[in-house]
């Protein structure tokens, strides 16, 4: 068990993995993600998988709203025009899901962009109703642009492939989605420590300041959006791609709300707040589903009173992490290991 | 010796177990039910009706003999949940038929159902991409098409009044638009005119705009699509302010004991296509028997609705497709049930349809009703007509 560990220097509190300890457990994690598609059923895997689809999107949001203060209501939107993207290219171009995926997240970025330019105006409430607009206009835009998005009709994707094998079931897609999770959260978790990071941080927490010291807002507020963008449109061809279809249906103002939620559960301004905010948001209503199932099994009758009572508990919880842990539930899991960096001399 | 006891006993519990995997999978349905959410009316209806033509099949005597086993799931009426759920239950107990609650499900599962699941399918939606065997065998509607649907309201619009001039106003979501394209094209063969098409969001309270536009352009029918009740009571009740006299028609999902009671007193201007009898058509065989079934099960419930209909019928159908699969080589196989699917032809459902027979992959009939202002009901005003 790690005990006593001081830091000496910046470089070294700066470290990801800072200790053997949590080296150890960090490959024993991978090792049970990459076992378990050989342990699970098809169901556990599609779980799986919408997990990290979240992930992807919740860390991109938090870049914006968590580390750089920029509240956005337009995330689905962004979604929505990666999936658009992706299943344009695929499937009216032929260019691989390969080279769409970056390019869907090129094209959300670009989009991220020229939305945030408000960003430069105004703040807070005003921004967030700024952002609004987004979702609004490209909803209409997925619905009304028949002649490239087909419409309400939606667009049927093709699965991915490489060669011959097609990533068309839950447990072969997992591999892809894995590999971007671990990609995006890498790269997100390298960015927070970086200057760009810093700068965002600085933004947040007092942009006239962070002018004042020599800090473009302009260019780090629209490469905050950008950078959000990118993950946003990545998780959303990701998702299209593994349910082989995207409808404008897809992607309601709902959806910015989820995302909303996912980082605020999980802590704003944490890289892993935002993981355990979209594995709060995904698993818990589907718990919440098995368990309601079981006590309408063994007592049918009350089906009636105990489903809808779900959606009672669900936003009790919520409430619940909220009241008794305002900063998230990255907070919770920073206190557990500051708990047990002094173990069991802590006095 | 001990050895040897114990490698003889577990070949024996080996094979036994493998003949117990080896045996039929007994007549299994499970369902994705919207039971809360915005279509959480028709769900809970949905689920009720499953469970009693369930019921009822298994006090009968089964499937020759076998009880159809039911499991049901919440789909929240949202795609992952609803998608989530079928994959969980398919995984768990392993049907030959389920039942989606959404369009949107529908056609997110389409091709996984094509090449993996394989099973009969049927969801809460009567969407055109679900009735089409040549794309996908395992889905199918027991309705007709919102498209079908547009057709036998524009039908009797011609017999009514040749050349008349019509308005869409449909809802700005899936459910609403996917009928509109097809309509336009059957308005212009039966030699009636487009003049209008209004948009609303569900639930929308200041329409002076479209009511305005229709009696500019001077509509004679407005059909609309994609909404229960809202805003189609406050579009009927607006429109006699604003001075427009046009007849107002509607499809399946807004023909509906709801609405009316929301039109109160003008219950009599709404006219709207159903593909089923009502639970208050006492003279027919099967609402007798749905009647003494609910009184006998569920004392306290008075009515039941359309959408409890839809689900009655399908899981007749479900039932129906089981009992012929039973006697063909090989049982409940997924061939088996699509070919015991479309064997149906003038299959008696005593009254809730004309009898039954599948064209592809659904049911093209309808019938159109009016409200009774008097009676709070619908009241029959055509025979059943046929779409194909």
């Amino acid at each position: 068990m790690r005990c006593g560990d001081f830091k000496e220097n910046y470089i070294d509190d700066e470290e990801i993995f800072p200790s053997r300890f949590v080296k150890f457990w960090l490959v024993l994690f991978l090792i049970f993600l990459i076992t378990f598609p050989f342990m699970a059923n098809a169901h556990l895997l599609y779980i799986a998988n919408m997990i990290g689809f979240a992930v992807i999107g919740a860390v991109g949001l938090n870049l914006l709203a968590g580390f750089t203060g920029q509240i956005s209501l337009g995330h689905a939107a962004f979604i929505g025009v990666g999936a658009y993207t992706s299943a344009i290219l695929v499937t009216r171009y032929g260019i691989s899901f390969w080279l769409s995926l970056p390019l869907s997240g090129l094209v959300s970025a670009l989009a991220g962009m020229v939305i945030g330019i408000p960003s430069l105006r105004v703040k807070g409430l005003y921004l967030c109703i700024a952002t609004l607009a987004a979702q609004f206009i490209f909803g209409f835009t997925f619905v009304h642009w028949e002649s490239m998005t087909k419409g309400i009709t939606g667009i049927h994707i093709p699965p991915p492939a490489i060669g011959g094998f097609q990533f068309d079931t839950e447990k072969n897609f997992y591999w892809i989605t894995l590999l971007f999770v671990i990609l995006g959260v890498g790269y997100a978790r390298n960015l927070v420590r970086s200057k760009m990071g810093r700068a965002f941080v600085a933004i947040r927490d007092r942009d006239l300041a962070a002018e004042i010291m020599g800090i473009n807002l302009f260019r780090y507020k629209l490469s905050a959006f950008a950078i959000s963008s990118f993950y946003a449109g990545v998780a959303g061809a990701l998702w299209v791609s593994f349910l082989k279809v995207v409808t404008p249906e897809h992607f309601p103002f709902m959806l910015c709300i989820q995302y909303l939620a996912m980082v605020i559960v999980g802590g704003l301004g944490s890289v892993i707040g935002s993981i355990f905010g979209a594995v709060f948001m995904t698993l818990i209503p589907e718990i919440l589903n098995v368990l309601s199932d079981m006590v309408k099994s063994y007592s049918p009758g009350m089906g009636k009173l105990i489903i809808p009572f779900k959606q009672v508990v669900f936003g009790s919880l919520i409430v619940g992490f909220l009241i008794f842990e305002p900063r998230g539930l990255a907070e919770i899991w920073s206190r557990i290991k500051k708990f047990f960096t002094l173990w069991p001399f802590s006095y | 010796m001990k050895k040897i006891s114990f490698c003889i006993l577990s070949l024996i519990l080996f094979l036994g177990t493998s003949g117990i995997a080896v045996a039929q999978q007994p007549p299994t349905i499970c369902a994705v039910h919207p039971f809360t959410g915005p279509f959480a009316f028709a769900g809970i209806e949905g689920s009720a009706a499953m469970q009693d033509v369930v019921d009822m099949t298994n006090e009968a005597g089964g499937i020759n003999g076998k009880k159809i086993l039911y499991y049901w799931s919440d789909g929240e009426y949202k795609n992952d949940v609803g998608i989530a759920a079928f994959k969980r239950l398919y995984a768990q107990y392993t049907p030959q038929v389920m039942f989606g609650q959404s369009t949107g499900m529908t056609k997110a599962l389409g091709p996984e159902i094509k090449s993996r699941y394989k099973v009969l399918y049927s969801a809460y939606t009567m969407t055109s991409e679900a009735a089409n065997p040549k794309e996908n065998p395992y889905l199918f509607i027991a309705a007709p098409t919102y498209a079908e649907q547009f057709g036998v309201l524009l039908k009797y619009i011609a017999k009514e009044k040749p050349g008349a001039n019509i308005a869409f106003f449909y809802a700005d979501h899936e459910f609403g638009r996917e009928p509109i394209p097809a309509g336009r094209e059957m308005a212009k063969k039966m030699g009636l005119n487009v003049v209008a098409e209004e948009v609303s969001q569900v639930g929308g309270v200041d329409l002076t705009t479209q009511i305005l536009d229709m009696k500019a352009k001077k509509v004679d029918y407005c059909i609309f699509q994609g909404f229960v009740s809202n805003p189609i009571a406050t579009v009927i009740k607006q429109s006699k302010d604003y001075g427009l006299n046009a007849k107002f028609m509607g499809t399946f999902w807004s023909t509906e004991k709801q609405l009316i009671k929301e039109l109160g007193p003008l219950a009599g201007e709404y006219v709207g296509v159903s593909a089923y009898s009502f639970f208050y058509q006492d003279d027919l065989p099967m609402m007798k028997k749905i009647k003494e079934w609910t009184k006998k099960k569920f004392p306290t419930i008075e009515y039941r609705s359309q959408a409890y209909m839809q689900n009655f019928l399908t899981t007749l159908l479900f039932v129906e497709s089981f009992k012929r699969a039973d006697k063909m080589k090989g049982g409940f196989t997924p061939d088996n049930m699509v070919q015991a699917f479309q064997s149906i032809k003038n299959y008696d459902v005593g009254g809730l349809m004309p009898p039954v027979t599948i064209k592809d992959n659904s049911i093209p009939v309808g019938r159109v009703y009016r409200g009774n202002a008097r009676t709070m009901q619908f009241d029959p005003i055509s025979d059943w007509i046929r779409m194909d």
